[in-house]
């Protein structure tokens, strides 16, 4: 290895493919991907088109099928699935369409997770301003259930960056936001990043967004397309 | 939000969605399905049995009786003046019973066999029926034919003695034709003590020709009475208790007949009252939990539904006739299969015991369980549904974790309607009292539960929260509602359980001594006197017999004690028994073994006027002491003794024991017989005895004890196997109640553990969190609903059951181990349920 620093995410041929009944259904079919650290790189592409799986792939939520993935410095197919979670705990942090926050902790709980995960004092207050960076200050201590699409939105969000992980995962984090509170929502994550040196893999449908990132990967089909 | 103006047109939409729903959704209620069934089924039995057990006893009473009032006296008869005085009062009937031995054909050395030999009058029976196989007249069946007298006998003497019908047995001295084969005797539970052998009925003229009556062996006299019509039962009763002879007699009502029947009935239907109950309790709450968890599941189906324009109504409407088309499905499968079990088991029964019985007896009880279950299930569903009502599509839209409230309302109609089902269950069940309390225990457990539960959310909200393991656990705790479900579920599963269980195991311990230990292989009946040394010189000589005892034998009846009337002078009403009818007497001159509680043996010379030994339950029923005196009847003579000592016997030796043993003088010449009892080393050894002793002693009765000890072993067995069944269901009924409770949050559980593996939390982690969460609260319901059971059960077995209480150590590791069994099971349920293995799973549910 030279002085450089290795890329954050290296993937050279990924495919993915999913079982079904009526044989394996490929969804990525050879992927090549470079992200260096501090990158904020988004990814379009029709839906269906795979971009989700990628995010999974990345995340180490779903092994791949074939190929090699590097994340963080860690080949993927070598890792089991406890050392992916791990490195999720550690370096990556998560924003799903889906949001997938903790329905039965507040707001505060849920962006604290993190920090609590990797045995940080002060996770409260941590998380603290976080919230109050996405603009949820005032909703600290509300369930998922009573929180608003967007609101729950940017609670993932907050989460997600909680912990200053090397590398965040965002699948259509302002998708549920109007245009104003998405602006503001997309600012701090760059902000977040770029004061932190954050590798960013953004999915997005708005190519204003897209035009933002240091560059754009188009998905078709489970490829990279030029 | 209503789009639908008129009922009419909610009515389509709620038809409509329910053709859609009938098959899937019914499907979703396999669980709440399965609760309702076992406890239907379960309730239904042991209601519908206990129920009929009883009302059998009190239908058959005066036919088990043979009368309104029956006296007995032994070894002679009463005499005529009183037997006329009987008659005035009511239509009378005698009966004889003695033990004697049948013998196949004419020659001596022809097979023989113990009978119960009955003799009765002509009118007998004066209550029910004898059913006689070809469906012949009892009085035609006994009726002399070519001068043999006739008899009638059960199935058993037939085959031991491999006769046909037809066929000639010899009594004593007189040979009877088999005529028919008796298989229902109306009064065959009036048996004083239990029957050594087949029954053999015949005429009392015949009986008076065989001589057995007056050689000094044990002989019954009975006689009815039945009154006529419109009598005033107590005052013709106290008519007939005013002829009572001074040599005393065993007077009876219908109500006391068959005691030693009746108290083992009582046990068994107390114990299926409160298996019932606690099947109730645990279905229902099972039954409760599977419904709320199915609505909770069903949470998104519900908010698209609103969505799409239904109403609060017709979604509860629709909702609630899926699960009455569920609960009546499962609730008819339920009681047909209780019914079924009930009709074999019962007709095995009561034709065992020979009473009558029908089918057509159950069906109010029937009707009466599916009523009470309905009420159950409805109050327990309303509770359930109530969640339906409540539900803000919104809200269950956004991600499905709402928290439904019961309001007062439907709280109020839920408690009203399992209120009410408890009360028909207590009334209905045969022993109310005994059945309020338990059920009042129940519910003070339920509220203590759930009390328990809220307990633990309010600890688990000051729980701090810095680790993520503490984090998890405190989120897990904290919400009152699925902790009190929870506690509740698990808590009176385990209740019902334990306390099943332990009385169980107290009452198969208190069954088990019923079966004799250190028994003789041989019991001698009626030897006399001249006999008893011949025996003794035979098996001195034989080496592969021996423990021969021989005692006299004779019946008393205890009279007074210190010259107050025995019924009066009795302090302990527990041992009235023995004062009632005739007791076992015998006389020594050397002490007989037995150990000596109090009080001397006399010399073995003493020849002065007779001192008595009183067996301990003597002195338990009267506080007696030695020097106090007895007034007893022996042989038709009433004598007053000093008592000299009190003796406490071993039970379960199946040798005779005495109630009151007295010194030789004048009994010793009396005519009466001994009773010999002896072991073999061999079975062959002792048939050679038996053979021998036929022809030297053909008056002697042989009882095979070690078949009357493998009969008793079977009865017990089958009563032990009965009882565990029913604590098996109830276990199988709480596990199904336990599980529902578990499956209930499995989603919300599946949603939160996605969530937590997201930021990084390991399967581990999860896994480790959900145990430690669950394990708290089944380790409070485990230790509050066995410590509960136990308690039940001990009240149960002592104050209901009247047996001691051993719940064993069994009962004692059940709720511990259910309790962390089902801990574990719901711990990894919520980590296995939670985080889904395979390729695309996770993918899957991250997706939406
Ligand atoms: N668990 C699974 N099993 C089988 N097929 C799946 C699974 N998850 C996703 N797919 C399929 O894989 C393909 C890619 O899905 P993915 O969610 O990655 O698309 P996407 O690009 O994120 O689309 P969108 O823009 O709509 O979110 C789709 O055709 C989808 O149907
Ligand atoms: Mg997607």
């Amino acid at each position: 290895m030279n002085h450089a620093r290795p890329p954050v995410v290296d993937l050279t041929q990924v495919t993915l493919a999913y079982p079904s009944p009526d044989g394996d259904v490929p969804v990525l079919n050879g992927v090549d991907l470079t992200i260096d650290t501090g990158e904020i790189v988004a990814i379009t592409g029709p839906s269906g088109s795979g971009k989700s799986s990628l995010i999974a792939i990345i995340g180490g939520l779903e092994p791949i099928s074939e190929g090699t993935a590097h994340v963080l410095g860690l080949d993927l197919a070598l890792q089991n699935e406890r050392a992916r979670t791990l490195l999720r705990r550690r370096d990556i942090g998560i924003v799903f369409q889906a949001y997938h926050l903790v329905p039965s902790m507040t707001a505060l709980q849920n962006a604290a997770l993190p920090l609590i995960l990797a045995g940080e004092d002060g996770a409260e207050a941590k998380a603290t301003e976080m919230l109050t960076r996405v603009g949820l200050g005032h909703r600290l201590g509300h369930r998922p259930s009573a929180l608003s699409g967007g609101e729950q939105q940017r609670v993932a969000v907050a989460r997600a960056f909680a912990a200053r992980p090397r590398l965040v995962l965002a699948d259509e984090p302002t998708g549920n936001l109007d245009q104003q509170t998405g602006a503001v929502v997309i600012e701090t994550m760059f902000d977040l990043a770029r004061s932190s040196g954050t590798a960013l893999i953004l999915v997005t449908h708005d190519p204003a967004l897209a035009a933002r990132c240091d560059r754009t990967l188009k998905i078709e089909t489970g490829r990279v397309v030029p | 939000m209503d789009g639908h103006g008129t009922p009419a047109a909610g009515m389509k939409v709620l038809i409509t969605l329910l053709k859609a729903e009938l098959a899937h959704g019914i499907l979703g209620l396999r669980l709440f399905m399965a609760c309702v069934a076992i406890a239907a089924g379960m309730l239904g039995l042991v209601w519908l049995m206990g129920t009929g057990l009883s009302e059998a006893m009190r239908d058959n009473a005066t036919r088990i009786l043979g009368g309104d009032v029956a006296v007995t006296v032994v070894n002679a008869p009463l005499d005529r003046g009183t037997l006329e005085a009987l008659d005035r009062i009511g239509r009378t009937s005698n009966v004889v019973e003695l033990r004697s031995t049948a013998h196949a054909g004419s020659s001596p050395g022809s097979s023989r066999l113990t009978v119960e030999l009955k003799a009765v009058d002509d009118a007998y029976p004066l209550y029910g029926s004898v059913a006689l196989e070809s469906g012949a007249a009892i009085s035609d069946a006994l009726a002399v034919r070519d001068g043999l007298a006739g008899a009638v006998v059960e199935a058993d003497v037939l085959t031991r003695l491999n006769l046909v019908i037809g066929d000639v047995i010899r009594i004593g001295d007189t040979q009877f034709q088999i005529r028919d084969q008796m298989t229902r005797e109306p009064d065959r539970l009036s048996a004083g003590t239990f029957l050594v052998g087949p029954r053999v009925l015949v005429s009392l003229k015949a009986l008076e020709a065989t001589g057995l009556a007056g050689r000094g062996s044990l002989v019954e006299y009975r006689t009815r009475v039945r009154f006529p019509e419109d009598t005033a039962i107590e005052q013709a009763i106290r008519a007939v208790a005013d002829e009572e002879p001074d040599r005393g007699w065993e007077i009876q009502s219908p109500e006391q007949a068959a005691e030693r029947v009746r108290e083992v009935m009582d046990r068994t239907t107390t114990f299926l009252g409160v298996a019932g109950l606690a099947a109730f309790a645990v279905g229902l709450t099972g039954a409760w939990a599977a419904v709320s968890m199915w609505i909770g599941r069903r949470r998104r189906t519900i908010a698209q539904y609103r969505l799409s324009g239904a109403t609060t109504s017709t979604v509860v409407v629709l909702h609630a006739v899926l699960v009455a088309v569920a609960g009546v499905l499962a609730l008819v499968l339920g009681v047909g299969l209780a019914a079924a079990g009930a009709v074999i088991l019962l007709g095995n029964l009561t034709e065992r015991l020979h009473l009558l019985w029908s089918p057509a007896d159950m069906a109010p009880t029937v009707m009466l369980v599916t009523l009470t279950l309905a009420l159950g299930l409805a109050g327990a569903s309303v509770a359930a549904l109530s969640g339906v009502a409540n539900l803000s599509p919104l809200r269950a839209m956004r991600d499905g974790e709402t928290g439904t409230r019961l309001q007062p309302r439907t709280a109020w109609g839920a408690g009203l309607c399992v209120i009410a089902a408890a009360g028909l269950a207590i009334l209905g069940l045969p022993n109310p009292s005994m059945a309020a309390l338990a059920a009042a225990g129940l519910a003070l457990v339920a509220g203590i539960l759930v009390l328990l539960g809220d307990g633990i959310a309010r600890v688990g909200r000051h729980l701090p929260a810095r680790r993520f393991l503490a984090l998890t656990i405190k989120q897990g705790l904290m919400s009152p509602g699925p902790v009190m479900l929870r506690t509740l579920a698990l808590g009176i599963g385990i209740t019902g359980i334990t306390g099943v269980v332990a009385t169980q195991q107290s009452l198969q311990t208190a069954f088990e001594t019923q079966i004799p230990e250190k028994a003789p292989d041989l019991v001698l009946l009626d030897v006399q006197p001249s006999q008893v040394d011949l025996i003794r010189a035979t098996v001195s000589e034989t080496p592969a017999l021996d423990g021969l005892q021989a005692t006299p034998f004779m019946r008393t009846r205890i009279l007074a004690v210190n010259g107050v009337p025995a019924e009066q002078a009795l302090v302990n009403p527990e041992k009235d028994w023995v004062i009632e009818g005739d007791r076992s007497f015998s006389w020594t001159a050397e002490p007989t073994g037995a150990e000596l509680v109090a009080g001397e043996w006399w010399p073995a010379n003493y020849d002065g006027p007779p001192l008595v030994s009183a067996e301990e339950d003597v002195m338990q029923a009267f506080d007696l002491k030695p020097g106090d005196t007895l007034r007893y009847s022996v042989l038709g003579r009433v004598f007053t003794s000093t008592v000299a000592n009190i003796r406490k016997e071993y039970h379960r030796t199946m040798r005779p024991e005495f109630l009151v043993v007295a010194s030789p003088q004048p009994f010793r010449d009396a005519p009466h017989g001994w009773i010999v009892s002896l072991q073999g080393l061999d079975a062959e050894s002792l048939s050679t005895f038996v053979a021998d002793l036929t022809r030297s002693a053909p008056n002697v009765t042989v009882v095979d004890v070690r078949r009357l000890v493998r009969d008793a072993a079977e009865v017990v067995e089958g009563a032990i196997l009965g009882t565990l069944l029913i604590a098996a269901v109830l276990l199988l009924a709480g596990a199904l109640s336990l599980s529902a409770t578990i499956v209930a949050d499995v989603d919300a559980r599946r949603r939160e553990a996605v969530a937590l593996s997201v930021v990084g939390a390991t399967r581990r982690e999860i896994a480790l969190a959900r145990l430690a969460e669950t394990a708290m609260t089944g380790l409070v319901a485990a230790l509050a609903g066995g410590a509960a059971g136990m308690v039940a059960s001990f009240w149960i077995t002592t104050a209901a059951l009247r047996v001691d209480w051993t719940p064993g150590l069994s009962a004692v590791l059940l709720p511990i181990g259910l309790g962390v069994i089902t801990s574990i099971a719901a711990g990894l349920s919520g980590g296995l349920g939670a985080l889904p293995r395979g390729r695309g799973q996770l993918m899957r549910l991250l997706a939406g």
